[in-house]
């Protein structure tokens, strides 16, 4: 039937009466669409037990002699293949494991929600190596393994073989949830060519003294800084960085609230940072982006020479300054950091190993994280922590002779290791909320640098986001 | 039957007797053929319940929990929705989102039905002006923003050296509290190529004769545009306008490779909606609260969408509606 355009038109009952005209292609259309039904429901049946199959194999595995452990990083490049011989030889000395790594290219987000979903999906890695923010919300909500359980036997002694600082760390009422293949440890570089330049002779031993050399540094022509002296808030480093040199890594009430706005040593921190809000916030940023400090890149404004103090790791000596920057190497020096505290001390960070809540192997998960870390295994990691330019988990690690070649062909790194086991030395105690805290301790480091909060409204910031429970 | 008489009910047995009427009414040809019907569309039924309806209500039922994206959910009631309005960073980024939906918005509205205008006219070149307009809205969004951080840095960027050597003042864009929302709009405008075809393609529907009238009754173009052009293409107006108005409201990607890389976006300037409601799930694992968030910002643009759907039986004219 056609309408009075001429078109098809559909009517009740037409389509059965030309099905009845071809009977074939009728039982094709019946059969076609009950196929395409049943494929429909047979794959999303498939998708939604895929990973419960999946944890299956894995369990299944538990009985066949080898068992096979998935290690989950964030890191690419010539971190990633130190780990990747850091796998090979544990392989190669632990017959009966084997371990695969698996290399999760994103920002500590995304690989955060990428692990809550194998744990909800009941299939997570064995172990996931993890910037130590999330460690104590994932504790409190019961997303870890507590590894006190396997603090026996040979690995009794290891809270102890551990620098305390990396225990801290790694510890949430009483349980041990994390420990560190290494430790970052924060010092103060500087330029000795570029300090020289405008008649500073030796690096700064106070903080007032620190304060007057950095501002001698400044240079700023037509809006861009041709060279600069020092800013708190360059690769990403905001008030916990400087926590420890002011005594305000942990500011709790009484009531075991964040209390930094009543605290002497954050308020003494802020105001320090907000001396800085005489800077372009921006000019010290886009020249930050412009030297290449993108997405992690290796490359910041001190190692390109144009500033004459940073706050980092052992990692920007060994690694970023040989790559980026060769005419610098044996004209830096490294001190501690001149806070209102005795030196020497830095926040205790590092790369933590934790053995997500569901994995198929945990037993052999915690053996492969403290081989990492190094524990009974010093010389290896001893040198292979060099390469990485990393603080080792415990201090025994450094008596490895590859290590002390490595220290005494860098003078330099002297000035990171005495902090580690120094009695200032602190990690921020680990809370459900530690996320939040950094996040709003970095937003308020910006906003108060441009001037868009007073240190007392940034401390007050701080404490309102941190204490948020739900 | 007591209870039913009480409460004016049919009996059961004439009750029977209607259900039996109602499923007699659809002949066995055509029940096959409903079933056929249903079968084939299976696969889409299957996928929006799984993926759009299942999600939608669980957002809803988490948003009053304290769910954490593991263990338990806890039923807490309100505490979600009370907890936003007592947050400042959602206050921030509600009012960025809006800032920027606001002047966004109107912007590339304009700019985009301005340059459709410009490149339906007969005009040497035109399809080679079309092409250029159109490419920067199929590069890839984490490249174009790239792109124009370095393009607007103020250390080096090229926009920053033409200025200060024509002796302008030269912003600091992206990395200035001031500067960096507008930023973010100049980035948006850069794409604007997809509602300009949009545009494009509408006013090519609109009918030659229509302009040839008015030209011999002495309209000029102004008014050709005011009573012709802008009435015709009213509905491809309609659904620009709801498809950018969707696009800003949630609003995430740019500014989050922009500010996730450190290369822009200061303190919680460009800190947008989408944003804080995905720090809140994934960074600090308050799915409850996020989903709080979700449902709240779902409920504002259906709003705003109620308010623009009957706003346009004002506005938009459909040639073939029944007056």
């Amino acid at each position: 039937m056609k309408d009075q355009q001429g078109h098809e038109s559909y009517a009740p009952g037409r389509m059965s009466r030309r099905r009845s005209r071809h009977p074939g292609w009728n039982r094709f259309n019946s059969k076609f669409a009950v196929t395409l039904a049943a494929v429909t429901i047979v794959g999303t049946i498939g998708l939604a037990t895929a990973g419960g199959g999946t944890a299956g194999a894995a369990s299944s595995t538990s009985s066949t002699p080898v068992v096979n452990l998935t290690w989950w990083t964030m890191w690419s490049g010539s971190t990633l293949q130190l780990l990747n011989t850091m796998v090979t030889q544990f392989n190669k000395t632990h017959p009966g494991i084997h371990v695969t790594e698996t290399n999760i290219p994103s920002d500590a987000t995304t690989s955060t929600a990428k692990l809550l979903s194998t744990i909800a999906a009941g299939d997570p890695p064995d172990i996931f190596t993890e910037w130590w923010p999330e460690i104590g919300s994932f504790a409190a909500d019961g997303d870890l393994v507590n590894m006190n359980q396997y603090l026996t036997g040979q690995y009794a002694g290891l809270e102890k073989w551990e620098y305390p600082v990396a225990v801290q760390a790694g510890t949430y009422k009483g349980g041990l949830y994390a420990i560190p293949m290494s430790m970052n440890s924060w010092a103060l570089y500087y330029n000795i060519p570029l300090l020289a330049e405008y008649g500073i002779k030796s690096p700064p031993k106070t903080l007032a003294q620190f304060d007057a050399d950095q501002a001698k540094l400044w240079v700023v022509d037509n809006g861009r800084i041709v060279t600069m002296g020092f800013y708190p808030d360059t690769d990403g480093n905001g008030f916990q960085f400087y926590t420890t040199f002011f005594g305000a890594t942990n500011c709790f009430n009484s009531a075991g609230k964040y209390d930094f706005e009543n605290c002497s040593g954050a308020k003494a921190e802020m105001n320090w940072i907000a001396s800085f809000s005489k800077y372009s916030y921006a000019q010290v940023m886009a020249l930050q982006t412009d030297l290449g400090f993108v997405a992690g890149g290796q490359t910041d404004i001190w190692t390109n020479g144009k500033s004459g103090f940073e706050l980092s790791g052992p990692w920007v000596g060994a690694q970023n300054v040989p790559v980026s920057n060769p005419d610098l190497e044996d004209h830096f020096g490294v001190e501690a950091f001149p806070g209102i505290v005795p030196k020497p001390s830095t926040l205790g960070q590092g790369n933590f190993n934790i053995i997500p809540k569901g994995a198929a192997h945990p037993a052999q998960a915690f053996e492969f994280i403290s081989w990492l870390a190094g524990y009974k295994n010093e010389s290896f990691v001893g040198s292979i922590d060099p390469k990485g330019g990393w603080v080792p988990a415990g201090p025994t690690v450094t008596k490895a002779p590859a290590y002390q070649t490595w220290l005494k062909q860098n003078s330099w790194l002297s000035g990171f290791l005495p902090q580690m086991s120094s009695p200032y030395t602190e990690a921020p105690t680990l809370t459900p909320t530690q996320a939040q805290l950094f996040a709003a301790e970095n937003t308020a480091t910006a906003d108060v640098l441009q001037k868009i909060m007073t240190p007392e409204q940034a401390l007050k910031y701080i404490d309102q986001q941190a204490n948020a429970s739900s | 039957m007591q209870i039913d008489v009480q409460a004016n009910r049919l009996p059961a047995a004439p009750l029977k007797v209607a259900r039996g009427r109602r499923r007699g009414s659809l002949r066995s040809p055509n029940r096959r053929a409903l079933r056929l019907g249903l079968l084939f569309v299976s696969p889409w039924i299957v996928g929006f319940l799984l993926f759009f309806a299942y999600p939608f209500f669980a957002t809803i039922y988490y948003s009053f929990t304290d769910f954490n994206g593991v263990g338990a959910a806890h039923w807490i009631g309100f505490t979600n929705y009370v907890n936003l309005f007592h947050d400042p960073l959602f206050k921030t980024s509600l009012f960025n989102t809006f800032y920027y939906t606001a002047i966004e918005l109107p912007l590339s509205t304009v700019a985009a039905l301005g340059l459709a205008l410009l490149l339906n006219m007969n005009m040497r070149g035109r399809a080679i002006y079309r092409t250029i307009f159109y490419i920067p809205s199929i590069v890839p969004l984490v490249a174009s923003c790239m792109i124009f951080v370095w393009l607007f840095n103020p250390a080096s960027g090229i926009v920053n050296d033409i200025l200060i050597d024509a002796h302008l003042p030269s912003p600091d864009w992206f990395f200035s509290v001031a500067w960096s929302k507008p930023s973010f709009i100049l980035l948006g405008l850069w794409g604007l190529g997809q509602p300009m075809v949009i545009y494009l393609a509408g006013l090519q529907g609109v009918p030659r004769d229509m302009y040839e009238v008015a030209a011999l009754d002495g309209a000029s173009a102004w008014k050709r545009l005011r009573y012709i052009t802008i009435p015709m293409i009213s509905p491809v107006i309609l659904f620009n306008v709801i498809l950018q108005l969707v696009l800003c409201i949630s609003y995430f990607t740019q500014a989050q490779v922009i500010e996730s890389s450190d290369i822009g976006g200061p303190g919680t300037s460009t800190w947008f909606y989408v944003q804080y409601l995905y720090e809140q799930a994934f960074e600090f694992l308050k799915l409850g609260y996020s989903s709080a968030m979700a449902f709240f910002l779902f409920v504002i643009s259906a709003v705003i969408m109620v308010v623009l759907f009957r706003s346009s039986a004002r506005w938009v004219y459909y040639a073939n509606e029944q007056q």
